[in-house]
């Protein structure tokens, strides 16, 4: 800190200790040895892992809650018996992912069943897992939008000739998604967050490089605190640009 | 042109359709009504199998369409049908709505099927509705696009469904006007519902629905002058 203090300008020297004490570790945080660079660079793994994530959670959940929507929806006593196995799979991933860790899936995933060798191996070792984390979530937040789309709709569809794929796809998928929006993005959020666990996974994400300038400048104060905020910040970003998307998805509700 | 032989009907263990036999002439306006309960809407709902029947046959067109061969989608192509509550979708423009099914079942191009949207619409009288979302429109004009959304896939038959019994009593005049003058250009209609005006002036054969059977059916004149049923007797001194 001395030396720091000799090549600053001396304003600083003239400031009390606690707010120098500040200034100097938002330097070794930051500044020192370009730093910021760290978190730049965890960031870019931070948004990969979570943009890789979603969309396979929102494929892996619209499959299961389309399964499992077509399997509740079948009439007494006429059972498609690959749907019923279909089904039966859903329900023993949803119990599994949703009664475990994720912390735990993904120890078990990297270190007992893939076993990556390289960043390129954990990289898709970790969005994998993620996805299939998040998948589970989507797929309870799919189905009740599904469901939420009243049966006159699917008649609707049916009665003019579109099969129960066209239906879903053009007519019942897209209402659902409007209504499932808000939670969705909710989940987005969460798994934004989730991601700081694949530090233990040694990816570098924007948390494993706070720990990183932590480990190199002892005091975990500023990189910590800085680390929140950064999340913080991404955050707000995404639930403002969410309410736009939703506003703009809401133009048929307009009166 | 349509042919329903023995058709029945279970919910369970609640039995709706107990052996329904009816054959229904190309061009004919056959109105179904009768108590709530009797089955008559279950039995229309069978006729483009949104129910499946538990047992028994429906020909239509030469074709049984209760047949597991039968792709059951192409034949719903044929037969249009118009719901109680519209049934409209409403993530997509009035417009959007009619041309959804020729469009995605390559029956019409993008362009035909605009044009075939807006001639629709023009008959129904909404064409200035082209570009508003349902929910921006009252009830009857509503239940008019749903008409106009049915007759954009050219349908040999309309299955009406108590097309104005979700609607408020201004309104119903409307569509039933729809339905009058599009029966009055040749289309074949099963129309299930109360209104025994249109009935009586539309229809060319009234059926009386009871206890998940037809039990009387003539043409409306004598139907409604001279029932024979004391059910259906009863059922006229009710609502009439």
């Amino acid at each position: 800190m001395d030396s720091w203090l000799q090549a600053s300008p001396a304003w600083i020297a003239s400031l009390p200790d606690g707010l120098q004490t500040l200034l100097f570790q938002l330097y070794q945080t930051f500044i020192y040895q370009d730093r910021w660079t760290w978190y730049v660079d965890g960031l870019k793994i931070t948004f990969i892992v979570t943009l890789g994530a979603l969309i396979l959670g929102i494929i892996i959940g619209m499959l299961i809650a389309v399964v499992r929507t077509a399997h509740d929806s079948q009439r007494a006593g006429k059972h498609n018996p690959v749907l019923g196995v279909l089904n039966a799979v859903c329900k023993v991933y949803l119990t599994v992912i949703r009664g475990t860790p994720m912390m735990v899936q993904l120890l078990i995933s990297c270190f007992v069943i893939m076993v990556p060798k390289d960043d390129t191996g954990r990289l898709i070792c970790g969005i994998v897992t993620l996805g299939i984390n998040s998948g589970a979530y989507v797929a309870e937040i799919a189905r009740s939008g599904l469901m939420s789309i009243s049966a006159g709709q699917m008649e609707a569809g049916r009665s003019l000739g579109l099969n129960y794929r066209q239906t879903m796809w053009y007519i019942i998928i897209p209402q659902a998604i409007k209504n499932i929006l808000p939670a969705l993005g909710n989940e987005m959020i969460t798994l934004l967050k989730d991601t700081s666990l694949v530090s233990v996974i040694a990816l570098r994400d924007v948390t494993k490089q706070a720990q990183n300038i932590v480990a190199n400048t002892y005091t975990p104060y500023v990189p910590y605190i800085s680390l929140a905020v950064i999340y913080l910040v991404i955050v707000i970003i995404l639930t403002k640009l969410l309410g736009i998307l939703e506003r703009r998805l809401r133009a048929s509700d307009r009166r | 042109m349509i042919d329903v032989k023995n058709l029945c009907k279970s919910f369970g263990d609640h039995e709706v359709l107990k052996g329904v036999n009816e054959h229904i002439e190309k061009g004919e306006k056959v109105v179904i009504i009768g108590p709530s309960g009797s089955g008559k809407s279950t039995f229309l709902r069978c006729l483009n199998l949104l129910e499946e029947p538990t047992s028994g046959d429906i020909i239509f067109e030469g074709q049984n369409i209760t047949s597991k061969q039968t792709d059951i989608n192409l034949v719903r192509r044929r037969m249009g049908m118009v719901f109680q509550q519209f049934n409209l979708f409403p993530h997509l423009t009035v417009r959007e709505n009619i041309k959804l099914a020729p469009v995605k079942l390559k029956i019409m191009s993008d362009e035909e099927a605009d044009k075939r949207a807006m001639q629709l619409l023009e008959r129904v009288g909404l064409p200035d509705k082209a570009d508003s979302y349902p929910i921006q429109l009252s009830g009857g004009q509503q239940q008019r696009i749903a008409i106009a959304r049915a007759l954009a896939m050219n349908p040999d038959v309309m299955l009406f469904d108590e097309p104005t019994s979700a609607l408020d009593p201004e309104m119903v005049g409307e569509v039933l006007e729809i339905m009058k003058e599009l029966a009055d250009e040749g289309m074949t209609m099963v129309v299930v519902t109360h209104e025994m005006g249109f009935a009586r002036e539309v229809g060319t054969r009234v059926l009386f629905m009871d206890g998940g059977n037809i039990v009387e059916q003539n043409e409306p004149h004598e139907f409604f002058s001279n029932p024979q049923n004391p059910r259906l007797r009863d059922f006229l001194s009710k609502v009439l």
